[in-house]
């Protein structure tokens, strides 16, 4: 309780001075300020966040925390501690007004206008506007260099109508003068000793995308801005590197480290961040003064289409400051939306939203505990209230969950991950719960759990089921489709659950082909010739006896035992498939045996019968 | 006044209905009350339909069948299973059923799902959970050894869930990879099972074709136990073409001679 009470104030001074009402807020339990404040506009296009939803930068809180040093990972938690509000209420916490027990604040903790107490906020307090999103964009200008771990003059080139032009240089070759576009004659003739390779921007575009899963670890929102650059939201995530220059500084070095030449800049609207870390890099642009900040680069910095660029530089408007000082209706006129939605884009009047790589959950639900979780009963009560909050939403949507994921996350600041898939969409808790039964072993507290979130991963559509009148089996048609997709989850959980799907081949090892549980099986057009109801997985070497070599057997022997053979149907040839690749194994010939005893077996001789050599004979399969 | 035990009691004693009356609640006491004793039972052949109480095959229950040859006893099982007409689960250490054998007996690859469990403990519990489901009409579980507790447990499971239960017990020796053997103990399994009937399934040489003609198989269905019914046995033959089973002759046997009539002790 009091290591709560003591960090609110602390988290409150290392976040961004918020204009208005929200320093009215500054007290010691301002929850649902905090929270509200911390959401962004995420929180104001989703009202229900009282509910446990966590919004994005809060989870980027949490990735930071597990990397920031331990003074700022210990301020992490109070980010989610105003998430539940409902949680976080009881009459032990202390409320503005009363007085707060000195010991709470330890002294470089206590700020000073912890002591003055204020009023509860008021709802337009509560409603307080959103903080700024803040986009931090990183430019690698010799990615496509750097990422093949060349030395020397490099370049890549591309063929364009018959020319091969150059797409890419690295520093050296750059600094003697190649730069993309030239020809690669010219290039070569600046620069004998240029190495060159062909461009592969298909590559460049899977490393880059490589490069933002890592960026992930900073922010979850990270965006890969190709051809050479990354776009994360960062909003909510600097003070735990100690501001938006030191987390600028510690992506630098660390790309450096890495062996990434890197460029970066901090704004609010993508676009600024994006144009700045390209021409101005290491900039960091307040919030509302991005226009101030690309006023004086070039136009090249809006990424405009080429004819619009160089209309413009006809007109003699070289900077992105002489387009924004001229009026917007004829500009739009002349050029169409296309420039408007670029300049509004940059200077954050628009700002395009990034699309990050991974999108946040939209259907979650989560808890906050004041005492870490420790026991296995607990974890249990409190997944069984999740999956209730969960199954809730999926109804209320119209979906079902294929995939879930449990984050537990410690007080330790680590994070644990349990996943569980179904083969059809559910929204069941009780067969989630089941699934997730014999995993919550593996969850390990430590010091316990202060966060457990659940997240429906991949979600479809699925209606709600029909409450039909029961059929005669006592079970509607739906429901034991139901309870049978539930039994396959359950099944495949722990076992190898498989189908068997017709394929056209005669040989007898490719006619079926394992499928998952839940695919759908065609009709099946087997040969008309009679098939084993058994197939051995192996087949059994034998040592058959036959009156002529090419006749049918009158004995098999395996090892020590000897069975003989009373008749035999066949033979029936199997060659194999000619049309697919590779070597191909012998013709076999099959019989159909009965023994004295009566077992049917299923037998084959592999290839031509050679004079004066055994032939190679197997068991195969059991007929009925 | 007092509910009378018996409903419908007619005020002439009319036997017949009485015992009739009076089976179907022990049968209700013995199932817990669960709905799925009137079901209809699966239907083998006539001849085997009116030795069998119920008629058939009881769903909702456990059978035992003992693979003297595991081809024919697999065949026997497919067409058990493919008469219950809905999913059916194969449940062994190594699934070895293959669909283009089994479709002639009418179970389709669409309906057959396997498991597959190494460990007998692993094995059990599939069975169990599969028969609970009221989505499964059929599983079958491939184990030469089950304990009577185990066993227990997955007749109340398929009691509750309506499905047809079938223990496929190979022989030792046909597992260690022999195709048939003949000269087999008889003896062995023969410990009490709290299964509804335990059958034995072996193959018999083929009558009719010529030397280089099978002709359709002949089975030797052998009943060694049954709830409420007595151990018989019929040689049979199963003829694809037709999709049903046909027993020989008459009844061979005299059902005293067999050794599944002397109980062994416990």
């Amino acid at each position: 309780m009091r290591r709560r009470c003591c960090r609110p104030p602390s988290l409150l001074d290392a976040l961004p001075p918020q204009p208005g009402d929200l320093s009215e807020s500054r007290g010691p339990a301002p929850a649902g300020v905090n929270s509200l404040a911390m959401l962004g506009h995420s929180g104001a296009s989703r009202p229900d966040v009282a509910s446990g939803e966590y919004p994005p930068s809060v989870m980027a809180a949490h990735h930071g925390a597990s990397r920031a040093d331990p003074a700022s990972a210990g301020h992490s938690p109070i980010v989610m501690a105003g998430q539940v509000p409902a949680i976080h209420a009881p009459a032990n916490l202390p409320w503005p007004g009363q007085h707060l027990p000195p010991l709470a604040y330890p002294a470089k903790h206590a700020p000073a206008n912890i002591a003055r107490h204020r009023p509860a906020p008021s709802l337009p307090a509560l409603l307080a506007p959103a903080a700024p999103r803040r986009s931090l964009a990183l430019h690698l200008p010799w990615l496509a260099a750097e990422r093949r771990r060349v030395a020397g003059p490099w370049a890549s080139w591309e063929a364009e109508r018959q020319q091969r032009r150059i797409a890419a240089v690295d520093a050296t070759a750059a600094a003697a003068g190649i730069s993309p576009g030239q020809t690669l004659a010219d290039a070569q003739a600046i620069l004998p000793e240029l190495l060159v390779e062909p461009a592969e921007p298909m590559a460049d575009l899977a490393w880059l995308r490589r490069l933002a899963l890592w960026a992930q670890t900073i922010s979850p929102l990270a965006a890969p801005n190709p051809p050479d650059g990354l776009l994360l939201d960062i909003t909510g995530v600097p003070h735990l590197h100690g501001g938006e220059a030191a987390l600028l500084n510690k992506v630098v070095r660390h790309l450096a480290h890495l062996g990434l030449t890197v460029q970066a800049a901090i704004a609010g609207a993508p676009a600024a961040a994006a144009a700045l870390a390209r021409l101005a890099p290491g900039q960091i642009t307040p919030p509302g003064a991005e226009a101030e900040a690309l006023s004086p680069l070039p136009l090249s910095a809006l990424r405009l289409p080429p004819a619009t660029a160089a209309a413009l530089h006809r007109l003699g408007l070289r900077r992105v400051g002489d387009v924004l000082r001229q009026p917007r209706g004829p500009l739009a006129r002349r050029f169409g939306a296309a420039l408007t939605q670029a300049l509004d884009a940059a200077t954050g009047q628009h700002p395009t939203p990034i699309q990050p790589l991974r999108p946040p959950a939209a259907f979650l639900a989560s808890r906050e505990f004041l005492e870490p979780l420790i026991t296995r009963e607990a974890l249990d009560a409190v997944l069984e209230v999740l999956l209730g909050q969960l199954c809730r939403q999926l109804a209320a949507a119209g979906k079902g969950a294929r995939r879930l994921l449990l984050l537990g996350f410690r007080v330790d600041g680590t994070m644990q991950a349990l996943q569980i898939g179904t083969g059809l969409p559910a929204r069941d808790p009780r067969h989630f719960a089941r699934l997730f039964q014999p995993r919550m072993e593996k969850l390990e507290p430590g010091f316990g759990f202060e966060r457990l979130t659940l997240e429906a991963r991949f979600v479809e559509d699925h209606a709600a089921p029909q409450n039909s009148l029961p059929s005669q089996g006592g079970l509607a048609a739906e429901a034991r489709q139901e309870a049978l997709a539930a039994l396959l989850d359950r099944l495949s959980q722990r076992l190898p659950v498989w189908r068997l799907e017709p394929r056209e081949s005669h040989i007898p090892e490719r006619a079926v082909l394992k499928r998952d549980a839940f695919a759908p099986i065609g009709a099946a057009a087997w040969p008309s010739m009679p098939r084993p109801v058994r197939l051995l997985r192996r087949p059994l070497a034998l040592q058959v006896t036959a009156l002529l070599p090419d006749e049918p057997p009158l004995q098999l022997r395996h090892g020590s035992r000897v069975w003989r053979v009373q008749r035999a149907e066949g033979p029936e040839r199997i060659e194999p498939e000619w049309w697919r690749p590779g070597p191909h194994p012998p013709f076999r010939d099959y019989y159909r045996v009965e023994l004295t005893s009566g077992a049917r077996l299923w037998v084959c001789r592999s290839g031509a019968v050679v004079p004066g050599e055994t032939s190679r004979w197997w068991l195969h399969g059991r007929f009925e | 006044m007092a509910p009378s035990p018996l409903p419908d009691l007619a005020p002439s004693f009319d036997r017949p209905a009485v015992l009739a009356a009076l089976q179907a609640r022990i049968r209700r006491l013995e199932r817990g009350g669960a709905t799925a004793g009137e079901v209809a039972p699966i239907p083998l052949c006539e001849a085997i339909d009116r030795h069998l109480p119920g008629g058939g095959l009881a769903r909702a229950g456990v059978h035992e069948v003992m693979a003297a040859d595991p081809g024919a006893a697999a065949g026997f099982c497919a067409m058990a299973l493919a008469r219950t007409e809905g999913t059916v689960l194969w449940i062994a250490a190594e699934p070895d059923a293959w669909p283009p054998g089994l479709s002639r007996f009418g179970l389709s690859a669409a309906n057959l799902v396997l498991v597959q469990a190494r460990r007998p403990a692993d094995a059990l519990w599939a069975m169990e959970e599969a028969l609970r489901c009221p989505g499964v009409a059929g599983a079958l579980l491939v184990q030469a050894e089950i304990d009577m507790t185990a066993a227990r447990r997955l007749q109340l499971a398929a009691e509750s869930g309506g499905a047809l239960g079938l223990l496929l017990r190979p022989d030792a020796e046909a597992e260690a990879g022999s195709p048939a053997d003949t000269l087999r103990p008889r003896g062995s399994g023969q410990a009490a099972s709290v299964a509804l009937t335990r059958w034995r399934v072996g193959a018999l040489a083929g009558a009719g074709g010529g030397r280089h003609a099978l002709g359709d198989p002949r089975w030797q269905l052998e009943l060694l136990r049954c709830r409420g019914g007595r151990p018989q046995q019929w040689h049979a033959t199963w003829q694809p073409a037709a999709g049903e089973l046909r027993v020989e002759g008459a009844e061979e046997a005299e059902p005293e001679q067999h050794p599944a009539r002397r109980r062994v002790p416990r």
